[in-house]
């Protein structure tokens, strides 16, 4: 045998000979390989803002995706699949319209059987007509503008609560809590940025007063760039409310809050709206002192749940963070996506998205009963969580059913 | 409400010298190079970040990083000079323009890929240092960048009327021809004037982060505002950038106090359009004759 090799390789291959020989041993080594990649892969692709203005938060829920696909292909894959793999592949949008759109159709090109994605709204206004058009399962991560899920689509479903619900379950929780602490709230004044996100939270406030009996003393709207709130939050002030709800990003709302407790405010509590910032587990660790008591209306997870409490030991393990209400959402959307596959055993777009739509996922992270999704493809029972920051970390204060510790009401420091 | 308008006053006066500081770069750059500079706000946002890495690796106070910030940037103001802008001395007027506009992209992008889209704070002892006068808010971060903005503006206001270097930039922007005929450097003063607008800015995003945040887009809060404070100052004119930098803030913060909704930036940016077309020479500026 070592003979024959050494004759072989010491004597003139022929260019011909040699291609074929090459040619056949990598057919061979390949051809298990590719039926082995077709059998145990499937591709998901997810769409974020992974550079730009929002590549923090968009850093946050990567992380949560991340970490799901490591779990579900640790635990065996797609078990329907033959244990297949789900691989994710990247696409950055920049947060930009004409990149999210190639980005999804680059995606799409390369056979993903869904795409995650984009957060910002206006990017998912404009992704939507790409992924119903490729008829491609799309679900929505961190994307809360109530209209974009309207016009009849058929591949494009969201997790967590739209615009509408945040606004009036985070006030009536709110309203809830105050009157079971014997303190009721009347009076409530909202800042919001004069974005689409905090403008069309500033709307739902406003026409949720009437139902919920409050009256709306003071609506500010502001430009988020703007490097001081002194004079809106006087205003507010001013105006006497027992409540003060604040929709914005991150620079904003901490410029708000650290003004409003030098003002003296004196309301009985501040409420994020969605915030950007007064659940996020950075804000609080570099704000001890001014993020205490802070209440927000935010995504969240189940504090009830022992599943929950050991996917936040594994994130901090992993990031060495806490896990923050995108990091939430990223792992609970694959694993929304895994339910699916392994109901539709394929990785036909159609057939998950059949089985997307007839999602009844009662194993889940989250602080609401089981995920489902109606027509439109809204998930029925999204609530958000009604938190308070308490010894540096937020917990679940409403609604009552997940409640984590008892919240601190009315805060004895807004009152000045 | 009287307590509303004296809180209102008092927020915009502190938040008008930053705008005023701000603003005097941007004046005295375009009154030497005639080039209406975008990549001042992406200058701030550079400085700021200079002090913010200061403050965090070196422990160095904020306010005591200008005495490197502002050397820096007035070195980094003169490169940007040579490099970008005197090549194309003599390209259209709108090509300058998207110059400074690429510089400032630019330079937005470079702070995404090295410090990312976070936002970043300076925590100083002082940072939540406030009193009140009869229940009037002051901030002393913001009560320091005012003074330290309006002081730093009028020390540069003495240099260009008395030292022989300020009187070629105020020859230059005032007689570009005759200044070159009785012998000034021009190529070199323009440098200077840049360098001392970049310094200027890096300055006054050195004054702001006690109080402020920095990120890449964080020149952008302020880069509008003083488009505004030099229309209304009088384009090149540099005390007139000061005022104009207490006009726009009190404008801003009156308007907030007292206006529904955002109509705040309406006003500020009304008062933008009713100068330019009244008034194109600034509220304090002479008419210039050719």
């Amino acid at each position: 045998m070592s003979n024959d090799q050494r004759i072989s390789m010491t004597a003139p291959i022929g260019r011909r000979r040699f291609l074929t020989a090459v040619g056949a041993v990598s057919a061979a080594l390949a051809a298990p390989a590719l039926v082995r990649a077709q059998a145990r892969e499937v591709k998901v692709g997810y769409i974020l803002p992974v550079t730009g203005p929002l590549a923090f938060e968009a850093q946050l829920a990567l992380n949560g995706l991340q970490l799901a696909v490591d779990e579900i292909n640790g635990a065996g894959g797609i078990k329907s699949l033959g244990g297949a793999k789900i691989t994710l592949l990247p696409g950055d949008t920049q947060n930009k319209v004409e990149l999210g759109n190639s980005e999804a159709a680059r995606l799409i090109d390369q056979n993903v059987t869904a795409l995650i994605g984009p957060f910002s709204s206006l990017v998912a206004f404009s992704v939507r007509q790409v992924t119903e058009k490729n008829k491609t399962p799309f679900l929505l991560l961190a994307t809360v503008a109530d209209n974009v899920l309207e016009g009849g689509l058929r591949y494009c479903f969201r997790m967590q609560p739209n615009a509408r619900a945040m606004a009036t379950l985070t006030v009536g929780n709110m309203i809830e809590m105050a009157k079971n602490a014997g303190t009721p709230i009347k009076r409530v004044a909202i800042m919001h940025e004069d974005g689409n996100f905090g403008t069309t939270m500033g709307n739902h406030v406003e026409a949720f007063a009437g139902k919920m009996g409050y009256e709306l003393v003071q609506r500010v709207p502001y430009n988020l760039r703007s490097p001081d709130f002194t004079p809106e939050l006087s205003k507010v002030k001013a105006s006497r409310p027992d409540l003060l709800v604040i929709s914005g990003y991150y620079g904003d709302s901490k410029i708000i809050a650290e003004t409003a407790a030098k003002l003296r405010i004196g309301v009985n509590a501040l409420v994020g709206l969605a915030n950007a910032a007064y659940s996020n587990p950075k804000f609080i660790t570099e704000n001890r002192e001014l993020t205490d008591q802070l209440f927000d209306g935010n995504y969240w997870h189940n504090p009830q749940s022992a599943r929950a409490r050991a996917v936040f030991e594994a994130y901090q393990k992993r990031f060495n963070s806490t896990m923050s209400n995108h990091g939430v959402q990223g792992y609970q959307v694959m694993f929304v996506l895994k339910d699916a596959l392994e109901r539709a055993a394929s990785t036909d777009r159609e057939k998950v998205r059949d089985a997307i739509a007839k999602t009844n996922l009662t194993d889940h992270i989250l602080t609401q009963d089981a995920i489902h999704f109606d027509e439109a493809g809204e998930s029925v029972n999204a609530t958000p969580a009604l938190l308070q920051v308490q010894g540096g970390k937020p917990v679940v204060v409403g609604p009552a059913r997940f409640l984590e510790a008892k919240p601190v009401f009315p805060v004895a420091k807004w009152k000045g | 409400m009287t307590w509303l308008f004296l809180q209102a006053v008092v927020s915009g006066l502190l938040l008008g010298g930053v705008y005023g500081l701000v603003a005097s770069g941007l004046s005295l750059i375009f009154g030497v190079l005639r080039i209406i500079n975008f990549a001042h706000g992406a200058v701030m946002m550079l400085g700021m970040y200079a002090s913010y890495w200061l403050f965090v690796l070196l422990g160095v106070d904020p306010y005591l990083s200008i005495l490197v910030t502002g050397p820096l940037f007035f070195g980094i103001g003169v490169l940007i000079q040579r490099i970008v802008i005197e090549p194309n001395r003599d390209a259209a007027e709108h090509n300058q323009l998207l110059l400074t506009l690429g510089v400032a992209l630019f330079f937005e992008n470079l702070a995404l890929v090295l410090w990312q889209g976070d936002f970043r704070t300076v925590r100083v002892w002082y940072s939540g240092a406030s009193f009140l006068v009869a229940d009037v808010l002051v901030e002393v971060p913001r009560l320091v960048a005012a003074g330290g903005a309006v002081l730093i503006a009028l020390g540069l206001w003495g240099f260009l009327r008395t030292t022989d270097v300020g009187k070629a930039i105020r020859a230059l922007s005032e007689e570009p021809e005759g200044a070159r005929l009785v012998g000034v450097n021009v190529a070199r003063i323009r440098g200077v004037a840049f360098g001392i607008g970049s310094a200027c800015v890096a300055v006054a995003g050195a004054l702001v982060t006690p109080f402020f945040y920095v990120a890449p887009d964080v020149g952008e809060s302020f880069n509008i505002m003083a488009f505004v404070v030099v229309v209304l100052g009088g384009m090149g004119n540099f005390l007139g950038a000061l005022m104009g930098g207490f006009i726009v803030g009190l404008a801003e913060s009156l308007g907030a106090a007292f206006l529904p909704g955002s109509l705040k930036q309406l006003v500020v940016f009304g008062l933008f359009v009713v100068v330019l077309l009244l008034r194109p020479e600034g509220l304090f500026g002479t008419r210039r004759g050719r």
